[in-house]
C-alpha cells in the first residue's frame, strides 16, 4: 500500500510516456489511428457509461405513457416535471434518502471509531495480547461474508449479553459495519509506519495515551481516514441484503430496500424519477471528490496486490 | 522499533506515579481503546462465525428448541435438486462474467493509459456506473430489459433489424442479461485499478523496447501485460470470489427464475433461511454457507499455489 | 418551524408520560361501553396496538379513509390507540418478518397459512374473545375452519373471501373488436379472445402470474376449473400429492399453445400479484385470472381507469368436480402481545373487518368512510357468513356503491352458481412454490416437457408432505 503514492508521483511526472513512443506520437501515420481509437473509446464510454443515466434523467421527466410507448423518443409530448415532485413528496423519497444518509453516517462513524481506536491500541499501545487480537481480526478476512449472514441475523434478532433485539434499529447496521477487518488492518498498518520519534517526543512532553491518540496520531492519519471513509460510505450506500433483513419498518428503510418494494405500486414515470433522485447524491459526491474515489479504487487494487 | 513503542506508554507517567499504578492505568487505557473493537468483533463477527458452525449441525428455526442433527443439514442440502442447479448457475455466471468482465477493462485501461488530455474525463465516465447504487442500476436495467418490442433495448435492436430478444424472460438469455448489467455496473472499478497499475510501469522498459524496434503490439504483449500480471491475478481471484456471492442481481431481476435458471448459491441460502413458508431452515442455510466458504478457501489456496510462480517471476 | 419543534417536544413528552395516568381523551368510561366485548371490565388501562392494513404505496386517499375509521374506532374504544402499519403479505417476505418478530399486533394471512401457523403456535389463541363477540357460530363452516385448530378453537378470524375470477380489460376488448359485455365463457373462448387481442392491439391477450408462489396458485385455479385436484386426502388422513394430474397437464398444455403457437401471452412471464395488477392497470394485459377483489388494490395502488375494468367468472369444464378456487384472508394476532393488546386486537378485528359485514351501522359507516375518500365500495367478494347476511350487507351499502357495478355483473350474476373449492390444505405454499418453476418453464422454454416437470414437482411436494 505504500507503493501507490510512489506510482502516483511517477504518473504525474512531466516526462510521462506510455506504450507508444513519443517519436511515434509525432508521426501522423501513427498518430491519427491512435487518436481514432481513443476517440472511439471515448464515444463508447459516453454511450455505455453515461447513456443509461441520461435515459433515466429523460424518463424521469417524461410522462409514463410516452416512456412506455416510445422509450427512445425524446419528449414526444413535452416535459413533465411533476413526476419528480410526486416522487419526492408523495412516494416519500425524501424520507428514504434521509434514512440512507443517517445509516451511512452512523456506519461511517462506527467504522472510523473502531478502526482508529483498535488500530491505535494494536499498533501503538501494543498490549501483550495484541498479536492474538490482530490474528483474530485478520482471520475474519478469510471468512466470506455469506457465512455470517444467517448467524449474524439471528444475533441481531437476539443480541447475547445485552439481551436485546436490534431489528428495526439502525444499530443493527452500524455495529456490524464497525467489525470490518479491512479497515482495522489498513489503519493499523498506517499507524505502524508512523515515525516512532513523534511518540517519543510526545512522551517527553508527558502526553498520556488519550492525548497521544487525539492530538498526534489522529491528525497524522488524515490520508488513511479519507480512504477508509470513502470505502465505508460507498459500501453502506450500496448495501441491500443486510438492511433488507434487519430494517423491516418501511418508515426506517433506506432507498435501496424501499425502491424494489415500491416498484409494483408506483407509476412508472414516478418510479424512474425516484431512481433518478436516488442516483443524484452519489453522482454529485463522486464528481466533487472524484480524485478521492479514483485514487481509492486504484489504491484498493494496490492494497490487495 | 517494537521495544520502543512498548516503552512509550509505560514511560509516560513514570515520573509521577509508582510502577503498579502506572501499569494498571496504562493497561486500562489500552483496554478502553480496544473495547470498541473487541465488542463489535466479538458480538458481530467472532461469535456469529462460531455460531455458523454450531447451527450447521442443528435443526433450528427460532420456534422450537434447537436439536443436534449431526450432518443431516449437509446431507439435505446435497440431496436438494436446487443445490446442483445453483452450483451450475453460479459457475455459469462466473464463466460469463469472466468472458465479459475480464478483457474489456484491460482493453479500456490500455487505451486510456495512452490518453494525454482529458484522461480524467475517461476515468470519470468509466467509473460513473460504479457509483450508482446497485439496486437503482438493477431496477433501471429491468426496465431496459422489457422483452416486448417496445422495450428500450429491443427498440434499439429494432433499428438494426434484430430482435426482439426475450432478455430476462427466457431461461437461456436471463443469465447473460444479468452478467451484462453486472459488468456495466462493476467494470469501471477494475478499469481504474488496471489504469493505476499501467501508469506505474517503468518507462525505461518501453524506452528499451523502442531501442530494439518493438512494435506497439509487441510492447503490449511483452511489457504491459506481464507488468500487469500480479494485479490481473489478484483482480481475477477477487472477481471469482465476488461472483460466488452473487445475490442482489438475480433476486431483483428474476427472483432466481425463470425455472431456476438464475438461482445462485447465495440466493439458495437466502431461500432456505428467509423464504421458506412457516419457518426458516437456518441449519441448512448455515451448512450451505460453510460448504461454499470451504470451497472458496480451497479454491483460493490452490489458485495462489498455482499462480505464485507467475506473479513473482516478473 | 418552531411549531414543528414544539409539536415534536409535546409528542415526546406525551410518549414519556407513565402508562398508569391516561390522558384525558383516553379516560376510561367516557366512551360508550364496548357493546360486543362482553368480558371488558369497567376500567380499562390504555393500550396501543399496531395494525397491518396499508399496502406499500397506498394513495393519500386510502390513508385518509383508514384514519377516519381509526378515529371512529378510538372514539368507541377510548382506551385503545391504533397505529396503522404498512403491511403486505407475500410468500417470500412473510417468514422473515415472522421470525424477526416485526409483524404488527394484528396482521392478515391467506387462508392457506392458517393451519400451519396455528399448529406451530406462531399466532395467538383468541377463541374466548372471539366467541364473546356473539357471532362465532354464524360463520360459514368452510370459511371459519381455516382459522381453527383441530379441536375447533378459533385462532384467526376470516375477514374476506374471494373466488377466482377472469379479470379483463374492456378497452382492449373493444379495440380488438370483441364485445366487452360478453366475456369468454369457455377456455376455448379465452384462448381465441387472447389471440385476437394480441393480434389487434399488440398487447398481451392473456397473462399468467408465475413468481412468488402465484404461479402455483393460478395453476391450481386452472386445474380446479377443469375438475382436477392437487392433493388427495386418504381415509387415514394421509395426504398424497397429485400435481401430475391430467387436468393440470391440460391447463399447462393450453398455456403452452397460447404462448408458443398463438403467441398471445405477451412477453413478460415473471409477474407476481403486484406486478400483474400494475401491468393490467396500465393497459398491457387483455385477460388474467386473479381474485375477484383485485379492483380495490388496482385503484389504491395502480391508478386503474375504472372504465377498463371488467370481471367475469372463470370458465368451468363440464366435469362434476370442476369448481372455482376460493380463498380468503384471515386476521391473526401476534404471539408477542400482552393480554390487553390481544383483547384490543380482537376489538379492532371486530370493528374494522366484521361489523361492516354484520350490522347496518357498521356497513354504512365503513362505506361512508371509504366513499368520502374515493375508495372503492361494492367490490365483489364471497360470503364470510351465510348468504342471507351477505345479501343484507350488500343491501346496506347499495347507496354508496361507487365501483362500476354493471361491469362486474358477468361475475356477480354467476359466481353463486359455481361450486367453490378450497385451496389444497397441506403445505399449500410449498406446493405453490414447487409449481412456480413449472409454470415459468412452460412460459419461457419452448421445449418444456410438461410431464417431466410435473413429475419432478410432484415428487418434491410428496417429500415435503411425508415429512409432515
Amino acid at each position: 500500500m505504500i507503493a501507490l503514492p510512489r506510482r502516483g508521483r511517477r504518473s504525474s511526472d512531466t516526462s510521462e510516456r506510455g506504450i507508444v513512443a513519443p517519436a511515434d506520437w509525432r508521426r501522423p501515420r501513427m498518430r491519427w489511428p491512435l487518436l481514432a481509437i481513443q476517440g472511439a473509446v471515448l464515444l463508447f464510454l459516453l454511450i455505455v457509461g453515461l447513456g443509461p443515466l441520461l435515459w433515466m434523467a429523460k424518463a424521469a421527466v417524461t410522462a409514463t405513457q410516452d416512456t412506455l410507448r416510445y422509450p427512445m423518443a425524446v419528449w414526444p409530448h413535452g416535459i413533465d416535471l411533476g413526476q419528480l415532485a410526486t416522487a419526492w413528496s408523495k412516494t416519500h423519497i425524501d424520507r428514504y434518502l434521509l434514512n440512507t444518509v443517517v445509516i451511512a453516517a452512523g456506519s461511517w462513524a462506527s467504522q472510523l471509531i473502531v478502526a482508529t481506536t483498535g488500530g491505535y491500541a494494536l499498533s501503538v499501545l501494543r498490549p501483550r495480547f495484541a498479536g492474538l487480537v490482530t490474528g483474530l481480526v485478520l482471520a475474519t478476512l478469510f471468512v466470506p461474508p455469506i457465512v455470517l449472514l444467517v448467524p449474524l441475523y439471528l444475533t441481531i434478532v437476539h443480541v447475547p449479553i445485552a439481551n436485546i433485539r436490534l431489528i428495526d434499529s439502525y444499530w443493527a447496521i452500524w455495529l456490524p459495519a464497525g467489525a470490518s477487518a479491512v479497515n482495522v488492518i489498513l489503519v493499523k498498518r498506517f499507524f505502524d509506519n508512523l515515525p516512532r520519534e513523534i511518540f517519543e517526543a510526545a512522551r517527553v512532553d508527558g502526553a498520556g495515551a488519550l492525548r497521544l491518540f487525539w492530538s498526534i496520531v489522529l491528525p497524522l492519519s488524515r490520508p488513511i481516514l479519507g480512504v477508509v471513509s470513502v470505502f465505508a460510505i460507498t459500501a453502506t450506500w450500496k448495501d441491500y441484503l443486510w438492511p433488507l433483513l434487519v430494517i423491516r419498518d418501511p418508515n426506517l428503510q433506506p432507498l435501496s430496500v424501499r425502491l424494489p418494494t415500491l416498484q409494483a405500486s408506483t407509476d412508472l414515470g414516478v418510479f424512474i424519477a425516484s431512481l433518478a433522485i436516488s442516483s443524484l447524491i452519489p453522482i454529485l459526491v463522486f464528481l466533487l471528490f472524484q480524485r478521492l474515489f479514483l485514487n481509492g479504487a486504484g489504491l484498493s487494487g494496490a492494497i490487495k496486490g | 522499533m517494537g521495544t520502543l513503542t512498548e516503552a512509550i506508554p509505560a514511560a509516560t507517567r513514570t515520573r509521577r506515579r509508582g510502577l503498579r499504578v502506572r501499569l494498571t492505568r496504562d493497561s486500562l487505557a489500552t483496554l478502553l481503546f480496544l473495547l470498541p473493537l473487541l465488542a463489535v468483533f466479538g458480538l458481530f463477527s467472532w461469535f456469529p462465525i462460531i455460531r455458523a458452525f454450531v447451527m450447521s449441525v442443528q435443526a433450528t428455526n427460532l420456534v422450537s428448541e434447537p436439536t443436534f442433527v449431526g450432518l443431516d443439514n449437509f446431507a439435505q442440502v446435497l440431496a436438494d435438486p436446487q443445490f446442483g442447479i445453483a452450483v451450475g448457475n453460479t459457475l455459469w455466471f462466473a464463466l460469463l462474467a469472466l468472458v465479459f468482465g475480464f478483457p474489456i477493462p484491460i482493453i479500456l485501461a490500455v487505451v486510456m493509459s495512452e490518453v494525454r488530455r482529458f484522461r480524467g474525463l475517461y476515468s470519470a465516465l468509466a467509473y460513473l456506473p460504479v457509483v450508482i447504487p446497485p439496486v437503482v442500476s438493477v431496477l433501471l436495467w429491468r426496465f431496459f430489459y422489457d422483452a416486448s418490442s417496445r422495450g428500450v433495448f429491443n427498440t434499439i435492436l429494432g433499428w438494426i433489424g434484430v430482435g426482439p430478444l426475450p432478455w430476462l424472460q427466457s431461461a437461456g438469455t436471463a443469465m447473460p442479461s444479468i452478467v451484462i448489467e453486472a459488468t456495466w455496473a462493476n467494470a469501471g472499478a477494475t478499469v481504474i485499478i488496471y489504469l493505476a497499475a499501467l501508469l506505474g510501469v517503468p518507462r525505461e522498459l518501453y524506452d528499451a523496447a523502442d531501442v530494439d524496434g518493438a512494435s506497439i503490439w509487441q510492447k503490449i504483449v511483452n511489457i504491459t501485460l506481464p507488468q500487469l500480471r500480479s494485479v490481473l491475478l489478484i483482480t481475477l481471484i477477487l472477481q471469482l470470489l465476488a461472483t460466488a456471492q452473487l445475490f442482489t442481481e438475480p433476486l431483483l431481476f428474476t427472483s432466481g427464475g425463470p425455472n431456476n435458471a438464475t438461482l445462485s448459491i447465495l440466493l439458495l441460502i437466502y431461500r432456505y433461511a428467509f423464504q421458506n413458508s412457516l419457518g426458516g431452515q437456518y441449519g441448512m442455510a448455515a451448512a450451505l454457507s460453510l460448504m461454499l466458504a470451504a470451497f472458496l478457501a480451497v479454491f483460493t489456496a490452490v489458485y495462489y499455489r498455482l499462480t505464485r510462480g507467475w506473479s513473482t517471476s516478473s | 418551524m418552531i411549531a414543528a419543534v414544539l409539536t415534536a417536544v409535546v409528542a415526546i413528552v406525551a410518549a414519556c408520560s407513565p402508562v398508569a395516568s391516561p390522558s384525558p381523551t383516553a379516560a376510561p368510561g367516557t366512551g360508550q361501553p364496548a357493546a360486543t366485548a362482553g368480558a371488558s371490565s369497567a376500567a380499562q388501562a390504555p393500550v396501543t396496538i399496531t395494525v397491518g392494513v396499508l399496502r406499500p404505496g397506498a394513495t393519500q386517499e386510502a390513508v385518509d379513509a383508514l384514519n377516519l375509521q381509526i378515529t371512529e374506532f378510538e372514539a368507541k374504544y377510548p382506551w385503545i390507540t391504533v397505529v396503522p402499519q404498512e403491511y403486505n403479505w407475500t410468500a417470500p417476505t412473510f417468514t422473515a418478518a415472522l421470525a424477526a418478530g416485526t409483524l404488527p399486533v394484528v396482521f392478515t394471512i391467506p387462508f392457506t397459512d392458517g393451519k400451519g401457523l396455528i399448529a406451530q403456535h406462531q399466532i395467538i389463541n383468541i377463541d374466548s374473545r372471539v366467541r364473546a363477540l356473539g357471532y362465532a357460530d354464524k360463520f360459514n363452516k368452510n370459511v371459519i375452519s381455516n382459522g381453527q385448530d383441530t379441536s375447533g378453537a378459533i385462532w384467526a378470524v376470516p375477514i374476506a373471501a374471494y373466488g377466482m375470477s377472469l379479470t379483463y380489460n374492456r378497452t382492449l376488448f373493444t379495440q380488438a373488436g370483441l364485445d366487452p359485455n360478453n366475456p369468454p365463457a369457455t377456455w376455448d373462448d379465452v384462448q381465441a379472445a387472447a389471440k385476437t387481442i394480441a393480434a389487434k392491439t399488440g398487447m398481451a391477450g392473456y397473462a399468467e402470474m408465475a413468481t412468488e408462489n402465484t404461479g402455483g396458485w393460478q395453476l391450481t385455479t386452472s386445474t380446479y376449473a377443469l375438475g382436477g385436484r392437487m392433493e388427495t386426502v386418504g381415509a387415514d388422513g394421509k395426504v398424497t400429492a397429485t400435481l401430475n394430474n391430467d387436468q393440470t397437464k391440460a391447463a399447462l398444455a393450453r398455456l403452452q399453445t397460447m404462448r408458443w403457437q398463438d403467441n398471445s401471452l405477451g412477453s413478460t412471464f415473471d409477474y407476481a400479484w403486484g406486478t400483474i395488477n400494475q401491468a393490467f392497470a396500465s393497459g398491457q394485459i387483455g385477460m388474467f385470472t386473479g381474485g375477484s377483489d383485485l379492483y380495490t388494490a388496482m385503484v389504491q395502488n395502480n391508478n386503474l381507469n375504472p372504465a377498463d375494468y371488467g370481471v367475469s367468472v372463470i370458465p368451468l369444464a363440464s366435469s362434476p368436480t370442476a369448481g372455482v378456487l376460493g380463498g380468503g384472508t384471515l386476521a391473526a394476532v401476534n404471539v408477542v402481545t400482552t393480554d390487553a393488546q390481544r383483547d384490543a386486537a380482537v376489538d379492532w378485528i371486530d370493528f374494522y373487518y366484521m361489523q361492516k359485514l354484520l350490522t347496518q351501522a357498521g356497513a354504512v359507516a365503513d362505506a361512508q368512510a371509504l366513499k368520502a375518500n374515493n375508495q372503492p365500495v361494492g367490490v365483489p367478494s364471497l360470503p364470510i357468513f351465510d348468504k342471507a347476511t351477505y345479501d343484507a350487507s350488500q343491501g346496506w351499502i347499495k347507496d354508496f356503491i361507487n365501483v362500476p357495478a354493471a361491469q362486474m355483473t358477468p361475475f356477480t350474476s354467476k359466481i353463486f352458481d359455481q361450486p367453490i373449492v378450497t385451496e389444497p390444505t397441506a403445505h399449500t405454499q410449498e406446493l405453490y412454490a414447487a409449481l412456480d418453476p413449472v409454470v415459468q418453464a412452460v412460459l419461457t422454454d419452448k421445449n418444456a416437457d410438461i410431464n417431466a416437470l410435473l413429475d419432478g414437482a410432484n415428487k418434491a411436494v410428496q417429500a415435503i408432505l411425508d415429512k409432515g
